[in-house]
């Protein structure tokens, strides 16, 4: 069988819709926070295969890039997370409701 | 290298950043609040140098990727001012954090350098790299009273929504990269109306738009926004307000009018559609708000479809009126969150008790406040009253050739006479409202002061003599191409 663009770009759909429905479904932060790395990696999966079959290199650099942010974005998201555990000692997102008018 | 000297503002600001953060080590702990001082004047002095930087018309760096014209200039001025308030702000609330004053005021500028390359951002790598930088600035900022249960909920609640919007921007990119071949705008504009209005495109561009909404707070990528402004500390707040929304706006509005304005008549309705739904949206949620911080952030939703009704015009007039109106709400914002951070009542939760019997404890704050929201009431001679006229002026002038024009127009009075509502409830409470505790006067320091002086100057001379900026925004509008 001779793998194609397309067989990528099915992989990378399929990997970003179980992020969305991760993030939209999943009731844990942590499992949350996950999805959304499976979001940005799908993002990565296309950019590589489409900047292979169009001869063109933005796109590998585009992924440098989304790879760095998204280590940063983590580091920060996870000491975010981890100090809401601290003072509530729950990271369920159903004990986020405390603001309401 | 070729490019650097172009970049030079940005570096500036990186750099007082670093020599915040340098700063600190060298700095006694009660003094440490007074480097949103130092950081203040150097933002003040990059300000400053912003005019004298001399060149001839439009540069570009990095292969295109960097633009250097007007219309950049004219955001990064913004964005410097909009930084320069938010400190003078935030040394007032600096005692209010339990540590890390100094990487407070540092994050800060670092957040302000984001939003300056994504005034320069012509290809989607920067559009993609600025965008962030601002948003993981934010997720620190918005946490930062580490201590209290609300900011960090505040600060989870934005790390979610944002990566989520953030993930779809991405996607939305690769989308557009695999069936256009390139990540640059004008290139983009050169590929001719067949390629662009190819279904996978215009599919990427909805997620790329999902990114940018959410920066803008547009229904309905709006419901962090409440709460976020609720938890946030105030000075993040105003910053998230005046320039995180503003990075958003010029993000979207090089997007628009350069990349994809072979496609105007295909994003225009779209754009009229969600602007309606943002403005009622807003102003039908803003009624029964106590809370005058999520009052702010409904204000803020509502501010944010009219915008986007000025960017729908798709002409230079509706470009200039989003510039203008632009301008007109960070006066506005600035003004009532600088008296947010002010009127504090000892022990309580600064939300509840501050309004009320204002006039008593300073009569200063209270006019700032009531010009402030007469301001983005829209009533003149405030400035408020003028950016929306030039919204009304670029949607009426385009006459019929406007997606839904009765709609947009009866949509927009209706938000315009709900906010009058709203935002006079708020002066009501500053006046009219009686106060039980007796409550000592507010003592504001000199260089608040000056910053409230400012605040009040620019909100009355944009609102009686706008032409000077004006102008300017055309002339920012002009350099584009437009």
């Amino acid at each position: 069988m001779n793998v194609g663009l397309h067989h990528y770009l099915i992989v990378s759909a399929v990997l970003f819709s179980l992020g969305v429905f991760g993030v939209l479904l999943r009731r844990n932060l942590l499992n949350i926070y996950m999805s959304l790395e499976v979001m940005l990696n799908a993002a990565n999966l296309a950019l590589v295969a489409f900047s292979r079959f169009n001869r063109n290199l933005d796109g590998q650099v585009l992924v440098f890039f989304i790879i760095t942010v998204a280590a940063a974005e983590v580091a920060v998201g996870l000491a975010l997370i981890v100090a809401l555990f601290r003072m509530r000692r729950s990271t369920y997102v159903e004990d986020l409701a405390s603001m309401k008018h | 290298m070729k490019g650097l000297e172009l970049i030079g503002l940005e570096i500036a600001v990186i750099a007082a950043g670093i020599a915040i953060l340098l700063l600190d080590l060298w700095t006694a702990k009660e003094d440490k609040r007074r480097l949103g001082y130092a950081a203040a004047l150097l933002v003040g002095v990059i300000f400053l140098a912003s005019f004298a930087m001399l060149f001839e018309g439009r540069q570009e760096a990095f292969h295109g990727m960097y633009v250097l014209d007007e219309f950049a200039l004219f955001f990064k001025r913004f964005f410097l001012i909009a930084a320069l308030l938010v400190l003078l702000i935030s040394v007032e609330f600096a005692d209010r954090f339990e540590s890390g004053v100094a990487e407070y005021y540092a994050i800060t500028l670092f957040a302000l350098a984001g939003m300056m390359f994504a005034a320069s951002a012509n290809d989607f790598t920067l559009l993609f790299v600025s965008i962030e930088l601002v948003a993981v600035c934010f997720y620190v900022l918005v946490s930062f009273q580490r201590q209290r249960d609300r900011s960090l909920e505040a600060g989870v609640k934005y790390l979610i929504t944002g990566a989520l919007s953030g993930g779809f921007l991405v996607y939305g990119i690769a989308l557009i990269y695999g069936t256009a071949g390139t990540l640059n705008f004008r290139e983009l504009a050169s590929l001719g109306p067949e390629v662009l209005e190819s279904r996978l495109l215009l599919l990427g561009l909805l997620f790329v738009f999902v990114g940018l909404g959410f920066k803008i707070a547009v229904v309905p990528f709006q419901i962090w926004v409440p709460d976020v402004y609720q938890g946030a500390p105030v000075p993040t707040t105003a910053f998230l307000a005046a320039g995180s929304k503003g990075a958003g706006v010029v993000l979207l509005a090089r997007l628009l009018y350069t990349g994809l304005r072979p496609i105007a008549d295909r994003w225009g309705p779209v754009l009229v559609m969600l602007a309606m739904l943002t403005i009622l949206y807003g102003g039908l949620c803003a009624i029964p708000q106590r809370n005058f911080r999520r009052l702010m952030g409904y204000s803020s939703i509502v501010n944010a479809g009219f915008i986007l009704l000025a960017l729908a015009a798709g002409t230079a007039d509706g470009l200039a009126a989003t510039l203008f109106y632009l301008a007109a709400y960070l006066y506005g914002v600035m003004g009532a969150f600088v008296v947010l951070c002010l009127a504090r009542c000892p022990g309580q939760e600064d939300e509840t008790c501050v309004l009320a019997g204002l006039h008593h404890r300073s009569p200063l704050l209270a006019a700032t406040l009531t010009l402030a929201m007469v301001s983005l009431a829209g009533i003149p001679p405030a400035a408020g009253f003028f950016g929306k006229f030039q919204v009304f002026k670029a949607v009426i002038g385009q006459g019929a050739a406007f997606p839904y024009p009765a709609w947009a127009l009866g949509v927009a009075v209706f938000g315009a006479v709900v906010s009058l509502y709203f935002y006079l409830n708020v002066v009501r409470t500053v006046f009219w409202s009686s106060t039980s505790e007796s409550v000592a006067p507010i003592r504001i320091s000199h260089a608040t002061r000056w910053a409230v002086y400012l605040v009040i100057f620019a909100i009355l001379w944009l609102g009686i003599l706008p032409g000077a900026i004006l102008n300017l925004a055309e002339y920012a509008v002009h350099s584009m191409g437009l």
